[in-house]
């Protein structure tokens, strides 16, 4: 027993140790510092290991002292005119049978298990029983902090807070027993993450009972749910021996971890999967062009699902939210002055809602995924003049997917802005619809351009630039401190002009004298 | 016409994979590229199709006593794994293979002409490449890299995927399609590099070295080249 503990323990930690390591490693400037033979390195491996220690100890207390924060005591506060510690258990003893059922250790499929009694061959009995027993253990000592403390700021008893750890936990092996009897009976084994139909429905009603019934200024009384947190212990001490003399463990977990060989090496051959699900089996499809053209019409027309459906989305939503403003102008016009008043200092704000609804990530994905991906192994796609003509061709592409909704953005909010009561300078209204159309393209380009430059992606389809990822961090972080200026519409449109051409220009520049270098596969 | 690797060198960290790749190849011969898992035989690949930069050294093609460095058009490389644009269905792949390269192929045919050389049959030409078998896939990749009739075919690992049918096909095709090109062939079946090749190539250390046949028989043969392959450090 002593024995599985230690290499569980230490299977764990190696693993973790190395995620964390790797982890290091993808960024960008630490990089360079760490050395080759990074999984060698004592002094790094210790502070690794120190990290995951850490993160045990705080996984142990940190997410109980979350989880009454956020589920018991914030949704607690909702309901003011109610006693406090009823409110407090009542939602905790519905919570804690959802709980044993969603959150059960046993009935995990985790990566650990698999490494460790399928490909490592331990003993499954053994392995589970240790695990279980220090997931246990891990409950009551992790709830009894959190439980003592915001218990009794809701006005628990002591007493009450001190055995409701040994609660919790009985109701789990409560679930877990039952689950092992089921799995005995009917030989289909339980999976907290593939719960079924009826089970999902039994734990709704259970939740809309935790938060549902106060607020219908209905709770359980405080004797009730302390009478049923004191028969969980009994009933879970009875589940304990159920637990221990069960004999298929082995042939359990076998199913559980069934799908596991096959999710391993997946994150990247799901985003295939997921890529080329996105890929248009319509038969209609065809194209009359030639070459590049022609690569790209069918690209373009196979992928219509990712490309123009999303953009038909929201140029829809977008003119439903015009009308609902021009409605609401009908209805309530005392709000027109103050629209009127923001529209022609809120131009600003649109860097971040142009950003928001930009198809460049999803575009380069798919380009890349789908296209680029195999047909960058060919010669003739990595001569300079290919890559520049089919950038031109995808740079044109690209605008035009984004630059319908901006101007149905810019339309409409120059509409607002008439109908809001308009405004002396006519300009405003060309201003604003050229400034958002610029905001796209600039979107449009950005994106492309650092596709280009950078090419993130490496033959298994994996985000690998350091690079694109702290360059895409700054655009959002840019786009997203523009919503906090406030100018005029003349002035920082006329500014947007003046960048978007800067940029635009240095791009083009870049990706003509660069792309034919850098965009290649990494290998 | 030659094509000749001068002292190229290729690391990775610390880590010498290439060290010192001296060899000159020639034309209308099938070179087997032996060596161990992690000597080298991809990233020697990479580097000829310049996929990634090499360390040192160059490598260039002689003809006619004119040396001159060789341009994407001279390479075909066929990847173990293959890889093909899915969303484009097999003909149209090949339409757009050949649109691009109209100047460099001579006397186009039709695409079904090329499509019954590969035996890829009636039905499958119109569906999506994702939705072809790998075996299938890796036709597909053969076949557009024949079409171009490069000056350097590398195959790496081309047949392992392939059912037996299918294999002595490639093999009879390729066979059929070595003269006037250098054909560098890397797998680690022994048999089928005796069978196809003309010249057995090991890359050991880091280096090319050629394996002479002189009269030995297939037995001791393929003796000197385990005992060869066993000196490179792996054990």
């Amino acid at each position: 027993m002593n024995k599985t503990l230690r290499i569980s323990f230490s299977l764990k930690n190696t693993y973790r140790v190395n995620s964390i390591l790797y982890s290091l490693k993808q960024i960008p400037i630490i990089k360079k510092l760490l050395p080759d033979m990074l999984y060698q390195a004592q002094e790094l491996k210790l502070f690794a290991n120190v990290l995951s220690v850490l993160w045990e100890i705080t996984s142990i207390f940190l997410g109980k002292a979350i989880y009454f924060l956020i589920m018991i005591c914030g949704g607690g506060m909702l309901y003011k005119d109610l006693p406090e510690s009823g409110v407090f258990l009542h939602i905790l003893l519905f919570l804690t049978i959802i709980g044993s059922f969603v959150n059960t250790s046993l009935f995990n499929p985790t990566k650990d298990k698999y490494y460790a009694m399928v490909l490592m061959r331990m003993s499954a009995r053994e392995y589970t029983l240790v695990n279980y027993t220090y997931a246990m253990l891990k409950v009551v000592v992790g709830f009894l902090p959190s439980v003592i403390l915001f218990g009794m700021l809701q006005d628990v008893p002591l007493w009450v807070c001190l055995f409701l750890p040994l609660s919790v936990s009985g109701m789990k092996l409560f679930a877990a027993g039952l689950s092992l009897r089921d799995y005995e009976k009917h030989r289909t084994v339980y999976n907290e993450n593939k719960m079924r139909r009826f089970l999902w429905v039994f734990l709704i009603l259970l939740l809309g009972a935790a938060y549902g019934l106060p607020a219908a200024g209905v709770i359980l009384p405080e004797t009730v749910s302390v009478c049923a947190f004191l028969i969980f212990i009994p009933v879970g001490l009875l589940c304990i021996h159920k637990i221990r003399i069960f004999p298929l463990y082995r042939e359990m977990n076998k199913e559980l971890l069934a799908d596991m060989a096959n999710q391993m090496d997946t994150s990247a051959q799901m985003m295939k999967t997921i890529n080329e699900e996105k890929i248009s089996d319509d038969g209609s499809v065809s194209s009359n062009r030639k070459g590049f053209e022609y690569l790209n019409e069918l690209f373009i027309k196979r992928h219509r699902k990712i490309l123009w459906n999303a953009t038909k989305r929201i140029v829809y939503v977008c003119i439903c939210l015009i009308g609902f403003i021009l409605l609401l102008f009908y209805l309530k016009p005392e709000i027109r002055q103050d629209i009127n008043e923001r529209i022609l200092r809120f131009l600003p704000y649109f860097v971040f809602i142009m950003y928001s609804i930009n198809r460049g990530t999803g575009f380069t994905q798919a380009l890349f995924m789908n296209c680029d991906r195999s047909l960058l192994t060919f010669p003739f796609y990595k001569q300079p003049k290919s890559i520049l003509k089919l950038f031109r061709i995808r740079l044109r592409e690209i605008m035009k997917i984004n630059a319908v909704p901006a101007f149905v953005i810019g339309a409409g909010m120059a509409l607002i802005l008439y109908a809001s009561g308009g405004t002396d300078n006519p300009l405003n209204y060309i201003m604003l619809i050229v400034a958002i159309l610029c905001m796209s393209l600039f979107f449009s380009m950005h994106y492309l351009t650092i596709y280009y430059l950078l090419q993130p992606y490496n033959a298994e389809t994996e985000l690998k630039s350091g690079m694109y990822k702290v360059i895409t961090g700054v655009t959002c972080f840019f786009c997203y401190m523009m919503m906090q200026v406030r100018l005029s519409i003349l002035f920082f449109g006329f500014m947007t002009i003046i960048f978007c051409l800067i940029y635009s220009v240095a791009a083009c520049i870049l990706v003509y004298r660069f792309a034919p270098k850098t965009f290649k596969l990494r290998m | 016409m030659r094509f000749v690797i001068e002292h190229l060198m290729k690391n990775f960290g610390e880590k010498e994979v290439l060290r010192d790749v001296d060899f000159s190849f020639e034309e209308g011969k099938i070179y087997g590229l032996l060596g161990r898992n992690g000597a080298g035989k991809t990233t020697l690949f990479n580097c000829i199709n310049k996929d990634i930069a090499a360390d040192g050294g160059c490598f260039y093609l002689e003809e006619n006593e004119k040396r001159r460095e060789p341009v994407p058009e001279d390479i075909g490389y066929v990847l173990s794994t293959p890889v093909v644009p899915e969303f484009l269905t097999g003909r149209e792949f090949l339409k757009f293979f050949i649109d691009i390269n109209e100047k460099s192929i001579k006397n186009p045919r039709r695409t079904d002409a090329y499509f019954d050389d590969m035996r890829i049959a009636r039905e499958d030409r119109d569906k999506l490449l994702k939705d072809y078998s790998h075996g299938m896939k890796n036709k597909m990749q053969m076949l557009v890299n024949i079409i171009a009739r490069p000056n350097i075919l590398l195959l790496d690992e081309p047949l392992t995927s392939l059912d037996v049918v299918m294999a002595e096909e490639m093999k009879s095709l390729l066979r059929s399609l070595k003269k006037g090109r250098i054909t560098i062939f890397s797998t680690h079946i022994m048999d089928l590099a005796l069978d196809l090749c003309d010249e057995i190539v090991l890359l050991s250390h880091g280096e090319l070295e050629v394996v002479e046949k002189n009269s030995t028989d297939d037995h001791e043969f393929k003796e000197k080249i385990i005992a060869a392959l066993r000196e490179d450090g792996h054990e």
